[in-house]
């Protein structure tokens, strides 16, 4: 994370969940774009989109994180694709969210180290974070997306 | 002056004159007395040492330098090969080779050398005779390497040493000495010296270079190549997308346009794949001294022969193909070929063959590798395959698919089935895997007691190719041209089952078939009645792909995609079509 | 108007490197060449201000280049470039009609000064 102790967080929304992934990491916010399906990989993967030429592999949100599927996601969805750098930017990942909450600076000690939460993985989190009373996870975005990936 | 901008240069030009110098190396071992390769590896090394002394590598300068020195004794006195010398040179090479490859990451620190100095310094001594060679200009020895009491503390500053010796019998030796020293400060040379026995003028090192510089040459970086590579990808797929247009809109003008387009995206495509053609050689020039090196420590007399040379093909597919290529020439080399004795038992001649080669075949190169030695035991390759359910447990042959697919079994140990040496399987299925990846395909022959013969065979060009745009319920493949022998219609042709697999009879052949449907997961809506057959072919392989239907052909730009676990092994790459939307494209190697 | 300069070295490397050194101090680069024939050949062609020569290059040396390209033109200006270990050539070059060397490794400085004398 960034200098001085402070941290830079997108906050977004998957289903019931407020999200956070380290503002370092997202290369960019897209709308959601079409897919094409890969044969054989594993649920959470929607498929792969262009993005200006280059090819990469969408994961759907709300299947990785466990979450009910988002009412309007039949054919043309709405929602948001956030690309994130996996694995110290070697590679590009797109991610969908419901949408993108907020973009927030905070110091590192208003952040809790990770703790068990109802409804989510305890590995993927990586510390929660209050935000206008409500709780949001700051997820272990490599521990969430590089199982998937790795071939 | 920032000398990190010609770090890239320095080595890949140093390659480029180490792997000469194994070729003369060779060819000096093959014709002892002949005189021409001594002579090239003397240029070749005094380059490599311009170049170091010039980036201000020491240690790789004074090895270099010995070495060069040894060269210009074996040269001026026209001395023949030994076998011991051209084993010191060869250790020489791959010494500097390392020194070389070490100093441009800047661990120049690490290299051991001192062995090999003292190897070469040894062998300088005795080649030069009395008290040294004679050089045109007078009776110094300038080769004469530096310091060799201290070698190690050459480094970091880059400088020039010149020791000059005078003979012991030399009149006047402190006046010339002097000499000496006066002439070397008159050229701007500084530094301690020593009279007496003889005089050592060490100048100031010629320090870190200084200013910008602007860097102007020739070559370009593969980088770059890929980058216009990937532009003119997104202009292929611009064109498509007006091309569409143009269709929709019937206007003549967007259409003489959009033909104009057309024709010079194809020019511009056509010339940066041309650019980005490399000769096989470079990667063949490397094995010569492997399969020397590997023959020797064998035992065995192994001739190897390299033909097609000048085929081309991408620079990013030759850059991958020097692992696999490596790996069957070890296998061919040691399991493939007998020891004299054995060869002489049965007929052969005592020293055996390995050939390479590379053919263009209509859109494809093959490469083979070929040997003349004891060929796979297929009674004892049956028998595991059996075992290990590759085939039915009644069967009585092993066709040469059956074989391969049997030798690319990962971790495949064949050290009770094909030799009593070892086994062949041993990275055939990283060869497979990694020629799969490339788009190409393996095919094997192998006689028993006449050899073995592997044959590769790629896409001259991994960037564009012509495809089939295939649909299969409203999903999108591309297959590329370049497998593709045919295509027929579902009931059209009869069909058969051979071994539990549907299949149909082509030109009095029976061809597998693979539903595509199936193969994908594809259960929207229900095939048409009469689907089209995509009929691939790869050597003698053929394998029917059944398809909903054909949307045309068009050249598809290949893309590489992270493919994430479970992806089935099918795909090559993907591609973006004229909508924008991305499609994969199917490997046809995978198919077969 | 700025100087003229052939190149002439088998390294690219090295050609690279005086090409930018030169460069940088304002001469024009007119021509580059790897072996000791073609240089003969570009001077022949280009007629360059000043000519930068490797000793050690395949088919024709350096030497033999020098004493070509004076045979034509006996006002050629010549700067030898040679690897340490090679004053003995160096000698050879001078009678040969080269007018001055520099000893790599190069410093910039120590090439422009060089080139400097040459062209007087």
């Amino acid at each position: 994370m960034s200098d001085a102790g402070v941290v830079r967080l997108l906050l977004f929304r998957v289903g019931t969940l407020v999200c956070a992934a380290d503002a370092e990491r997202v290369r960019e916010i897209l709308p959601r774009l079409e897919t094409t399906r890969i044969p054989g990989a594993p649920p959470p993967v929607a498929g792969l989109v262009n993005v200006r030429g280059t090819l990469i592999t969408v994961v759907e949100g709300w299947r990785a994180l466990r979450q009910p599927e988002p009412p309007a996601s039949n054919g043309t969805h709405h929602g948001t694709t956030v690309l994130l750098e996996v694995g110290g930017g070697r590679k590009v990942l797109g991610f969908t969210v419901d949408e993108v909450v907020d973009l927030l600076a905070l110091s590192a000690e208003a952040l809790d180290r990770r703790q068990a939460l109802p409804g989510i993985d305890p590995t993927l989190v990586r510390a929660v974070g209050r935000r206008a009373g409500q709780l949001f996870v700051v997820l272990d975005t490599d521990a969430l997306l590089t199982p998937i990936l790795s071939s | 002056m920032d000398l990190s901008q010609y770090a890239e240069l320095f080595l890949a030009e140093s390659r480029e004159h180490l792997t000469a110098c194994n070729q003369l190396l060779l060819e000096w071992e093959k014709h002892p007395s002949g005189l021409a390769p001594v002579g090239g590896l003397f240029r070749a090394v005094h380059t490599v040492k311009g170049m170091a002394a010039t980036m201000g590598y020491a240690r790789v300068t004074d090895l270099a330098h010995r070495m060069e020195s040894l060269l210009d004794l074996l040269r001026r006195g026209a001395h023949p090969a030994t076998d011991e010398l051209l084993q010191l040179l060869f250790r020489a090479r791959d010494a500097l080779e390392h020194a070389v490859e070490l100093s441009v990451v800047g661990r120049e620190r690490e290299l051991e050398v001192a062995e090999i100095v003292a190897d070469l310094d040894h062998a300088a001594s005795r080649m030069a005779p009395g008290g040294g060679p004679h050089s045109p200009g007078g009776r110094a020895t300038p080769s004469t390497p530096p310091r060799p009491d201290s070698p190690v503390e050459l480094e970091p500053a880059p400088g020039r040493l010149v020791q000059v010796t005078l003979r012991p019998e030399a009149p006047l030796k402190g006046g010339r000495a002097l000499l000496v020293v006066k002439k070397a400060q008159g050229l701007g040379a500084g530094g301690d010296e020593a009279l007496g026995s003889g005089a050592r003028v060490e100048p100031g090192a010629a320090g870190v270079l200084e200013g910008g510089g602007r860097s102007r040459h020739i070559r370009v970086a593969l980088r770059r190549l890929d980058g216009l590579m990937d532009l003119i990808g997104e202009l292929v797929t611009a064109r498509g997308r007006l091309n569409q247009l143009a269709a929709e809109r019937r206007d003549p003008a967007i259409d003489d346009l959009a033909i104009q387009v057309s024709r010079l995206s194809s020019d511009l495509q056509a010339e940066i794949i041309q650019a980005r053609m490399t000769p096989v050689w470079q990667v063949f020039d490397r094995f010569p001294r492997l399969v020397r090196d590997l023959a020797r420590e064998l035992g065995k007399q192994v001739a190897f022969r390299v033909e097609g040379k000048e085929i081309e093909l991408d620079r990013a597919i030759l850059d991958e193909l020097g692992d696999p290529l490596m790996h069957l020439l070890r296998n061919a080399v040691d399991h493939g070929i007998e020891p004299a004795s054995e060869r002489r038992r049965r007929g052969k001649q005592p020293e055996g063959e390995v050939v390479l080669s590379a053919a263009r075949e209509r859109a494809s190169v093959a490469i083979t590798v070929t040997d003349d030695g004891r060929g796979i035991d297929r009674a004892k390759t049956l028998e595991r395959a059996k075992r290990d359910g590759v085939v039915d447990p009644h069967a009585d042959t092993l066709t040469h698919d059956q074989l391969l697919r049997v030798l690319a079994r990962p971790g495949f140990s064949t050290a009770e089935t094909v030799t009593s040496v070892s086994g062949r399987g041993v990275g055939i299925d990283v060869v497979m895997t990694r020629l799969r990846a490339l788009g190409g395909t393996i095919d094997i022959r192998s006689e028993p007691g006449k050899g073995t013969s592997f044959a590769l065979r790629l896409p001259v060009t991994l960037a564009i190719v012509r495809a089939i745009i295939a649909s299969v319920g409203s999903e999108r493949y591309a297959l590329p041209l370049t497998y593709v022998a045919e295509t027929v219609e579902f009931g059209t042709v009869k069909t058969t089952v051979v071994e539990g697999r549907e299949a149909i009879v082509l030109h009095d052949r029976v061809v597998p078939l693979v539903h595509l449907r199936r193969l994908l997961g594809v259960t929207q809506d229900a095939p048409p009645p009469r689907s089209p057959i995509i009929v691939l072919e790869m050597g003698e392989r053929r394998t029917g792909v059944v398809v909903d239907g054909m949307l045309g052909q068009q050249e598809i730009v290949v893309k590489g995609f992270d493919a994430p676990a479970g992806t089935l092994p099918v795909f090559s790459g993907a591609t973006i079509m004229a909508d924008g939307v991305p499609a994969l494209i199917l490997d046809a190697g995978g198919l077969l | 108007m700025s100087h003229t300069v052939l190149v002439c070295d088998d390294a690219i490397f090295m050609r690279t490197m005086i090409t930018d050194i030169l460069a940088q101090a304002g001469f024009e680069i007119v021509g580059e060449a790897e072996t000791g024939s073609q240089a003969v050949e570009k001077y022949r062609e280009l007629k360059p201000d000043l000519v930068t020569m490797d000793i050690v290059m395949p088919d024709m040396g350096g030497i033999d280049a020098v004493r070509e390209i004076v045979k034509q033109d006996p006002d050629a200006k010549i700067l030898m470039c040679s690897a340490m270990g090679q004053q003995a050539l160096v000698v050879e070059a001078i009678q040969a009609g080269a007018k001055d060397f520099v000893v790599k490794p190069f410093q910039p400085s120590r090439v422009l000064e060089a080139v400097q004398r040459v062209l007087g």
